[in-house]
């Protein structure tokens, strides 16, 4: 008996139950859907992630001031007893020291490594055009900035050289800032006056779009000054909040952050161990990206579990209408075994019908996912990527689950005795 | 004799020429034991039996004569505990499983006494069902070619239960028709019939055994064994009575008889009638 004989057969005793079939359909369908979901949003998120890595160059160090975050808590459990456990956290050593001069001598110092340094005061701000007002982020930095952050501007011009030198107030958009303080949305207020904390600036030019970030925010909400002026006229900062650091390549990033280390240590007078003492933060934008990434596959990889079971109580639901079946159809197997079926030909005949349930309970899992993923990206805004290798794993999972969990009962078919199956009632 | 075209040829040619004497079944010292509990049980002690090509046997007995465990093992559902059984000078008593199936699919037509069709299944489908285990050439043809002997070439799409139960009868000795067998073995074939239905069964039983079919019985009522031309009694697992069938009842003649008393009952219940 050929497959195709079987398949008419195992199908004829498919549709002569459809309800049962139906509902045994549904474990595998659930299960494969989620399975299809899970994977497109895993897809997506790490998608996202990587299209930000790759948008903010992967040659990114960012120096921050203040210790590590490490040894803060590693104080703070040390003295606080839970006796007193209002005791104020012990005083850091060294403060924020970051300085424009420590940015100017590393920029310089090692031309091998650090191809540019970007230093950054930055600070919420009040901002004012006529009657609109909006708070937003100033960020005051030099003109290696754009450089340094994959930034652009598209109108008017960024600021120079001679404008930081002489802290002139003027400065560049993003353009929510510029939506929020106009009634129509892609405006350009290049040549306008603005008042940030009731200080007029000059709109010199207009960022390019940069959209949303890693961590979802908006990377346009942002108005950028000549350091100098940030540090003296707007926030009256003598000491820098970041440093944004363009290596040569991204092979020379580590080399680059052990050499700014050292440099660190050395301006500040650090003593060992490092880096428990050291009075400044070093990343590669790459490292978060990675934190977030693995937190987007943590996800990724729980709720795939999720989905794997679900598919496995899908399967043992096949088993268990398949065990049914092949109860109810005890006598069936009789004829069939009296008029020449052998065990094979029974074997098959079950195993055929588990894995056509289970087929088209994935096939109908598959489009169930993806109108799924697509309506998730059309109606939550979510990022997913429905891929082609996780629909025909899918289709094979779900196929093998089918053969899987249908040998059992089709092997106890096959095993059944001619005369004890013709005699059940 | 050869009435279906879809049959395997080459089998024929290549057995010696049909002998009056040959046996084509032959049954020597078979036991079955069967292990209840405790118990053992011998369902057959030593039985004996040869039947040649072209017969029409009855096998006959009380219940738990061991007349259905016989018929088992004749049928190849079962192997007895010792013994040998030759079926067409092929020694089937030690095969397997798959072995067995194979007989039952070449040698072997089955009429039950349950009819035993699938339910659901068109009558054309059920008489196929055998060829297509036998990887047989020509299916639909043959399975019509069966049910169109067997007087039911106008009820090929009906499902079974669309069909009386003489009719499914019917339908059951076209599927065992189909794949041309050596033999066939009916168990009580008759025994869910009506009176009537049971002689139509008859009469196509002893027509397919004038065409040359040997077939076999096994039957409790001593009228349809006289149908038969050839009488088998087994009591407690053994041959007890071995003889042909004198008076044989024939199933066309009766028949014509029970349709003319059926015909003119009618009649005769007006003729009682006071007329003016």
């Amino acid at each position: 008996m050929n497959v195709i004989e079987s398949m008419k057969i195992a199908l004829r005793g498919l549709s002569s139950n459809k309800m049962r079939t139906a509902l045994t359909m549904l474990g595998i369908i659930i299960g494969v859907g989620v399975v299809i979901l899970v994977v497109a949003i895993g897809q997506g998120a790490t998608k996202r992630v990587t299209d930000t890595v790759n948008a903010l160059g992967t040659n990114m160090l960012s120096v921050w001031p203040g210790s590590s975050h490490l040894r803060i808590s590693a104080a703070i459990t040390k003295t606080a007893t839970p006796a007193d456990p209002t005791a104020p956290a012990p005083k850091i050593s060294t403060p924020n020291h970051l300085t424009l001069d420590d940015a100017k001598v590393m920029a310089r110092s090692f031309p091998k490594t650090v191809d540019a340094v970007a230093p950054q005061v930055r600070d919420n701000v009040q901002v004012r055009l006529g009657d609109k007002n909006t708070s937003t982020n100033v960020t005051g930095t030099s003109t290696d900035y754009l450089y340094v952050n994959n930034a652009e501007v598209n109108r008017g011009r960024f600021f120079t050289q001679y404008e930081i030198d002489g802290s002139e107030k003027v400065c560049v958009l993003g353009q929510t800032v510029a939506d929020n303080l106009t009634v129509d949305s892609g405006s350009d207020l290049t040549g306008k006056t603005i008042s940030i904390n009731r200080q007029n600036f000059k709109v010199v030019g207009m960022l390019a779009l940069k959209g949303s970030g890693a961590f979802g925010q908006d990377q346009d909400d942002i108005i950028i000054t000549p350091i100098t002026t940030a540090m003296r006229r707007i926030l009256n900062r003598q000491y820098l909040n970041y440093l944004s650091v363009r290596c040569v390549s991204p092979q020379m990033m580590p080399l680059a952050q052990e050499q700014i280390s050292n440099f660190l240590r050395n301006r500040h007078h650090i003593p060992p161990p490092y880096p428990d003492n050291d009075d400044f933060n070093i990343r590669s934008q790459t490292d978060l990206m990675m934190r977030q990434q693995s937190v987007t596959s943590t996800m990724t990889s729980l709720l795939s579990i999720v989905a794997v079971i679900s598919l496995i109580v899908g399967g043992i639901g096949i088993m268990n209408i398949m065990l049914v079946s092949v109860t109810e159809r005890t006598r069936e197997i009789g004829i069939r075994k009296a008029i020449g079926a052998t065990p094979r030909d029974i074997l098959l005949q079950f195993l055929i019908e588990s894995a056509i349930i289970s087929l088209i309970g994935g096939l109908i899992g598959i489009v169930v996912g993806v109108v799924g993923a697509i309506l998730l990206a059309k109606i939550g805004g979510w990022n997913t990527i429905v891929n082609t290798t996780a629909i025909a794993a899918a289709v094979l999972v779900s196929a093998g689950v089918g053969i899987f969990f249908g040998i059992y009962p089709a092997s106890k078919a096959a095993a059944l005795h001619p005369i004890e199956a013709l005699r059940y009632e | 004799m050869v009435r279906f075209l879809g049959h395997d040829l080459k089998e024929e040619t290549m057995n010696p020429p049909e002998s009056e004497n040959r046996a084509m079944l032959r049954l020597r010292d078979i036991r079955k034991t069967y292990v209840m509990g405790d118990q053992q049980v011998q369902a057959l002690d030593g039985l004996n039996l040869d039947i040649r090509m072209g017969e029409f046997t009855a096998i006959m007995g009380p219940s738990g004569s061991g007349k259905s465990t016989l018929m088992h093992i004749i049928g190849a559902l079962d192997a007895p505990t010792s013994g040998s059984y030759q079926l067409d000078g092929i020694e089937v008593a030690d095969m397997d499983e798959v072995e067995l199936a194979q007989i039952r699919n070449r040698k072997i037509g089955f009429v039950f006494q349950g009819f035993n069709l699938l339910s659901r299944t068109t009558a054309l489908e059920n008489v196929i069902l055998p060829l297509v285990y036998g990887h047989r050439k020509n299916k639909e043809e043959s399975a019509i070619a069966a049910l169109e002997r067997v007087g039911l070439g106008d009820r090929l799409d009906h499902k079974s239960n669309q069909l009386s139960g003489g009719q499914q009868q019917r339908v059951a000795i076209a599927r065992a028709l189909a794949s041309d067998p050596l033999l066939i073995l009916a168990d009580e074939p008759t025994g869910n019939l009506a009176s009537m239905q049971s002689e139509e069964i008859m009469q196509i039983f002893q027509e397919l055994n004038d065409e040359g079919k040997t077939i076999v019985m096994v039957t409790h009522e001593p009228d349809i064994g006289q149908h038969c031309k050839r009488m088998v009694t087994i009591k407690d697992g053994k041959v007890i009575e071995d003889y042909q069938v004198k008076d044989r009842l024939l199933a066309a003649d009766i028949l014509v008889k029970m349709r003319a008393e059926r015909d003119n009952y009618k009649p005769v219940l007006m003729e009682q009638v006071p007329v003016g």
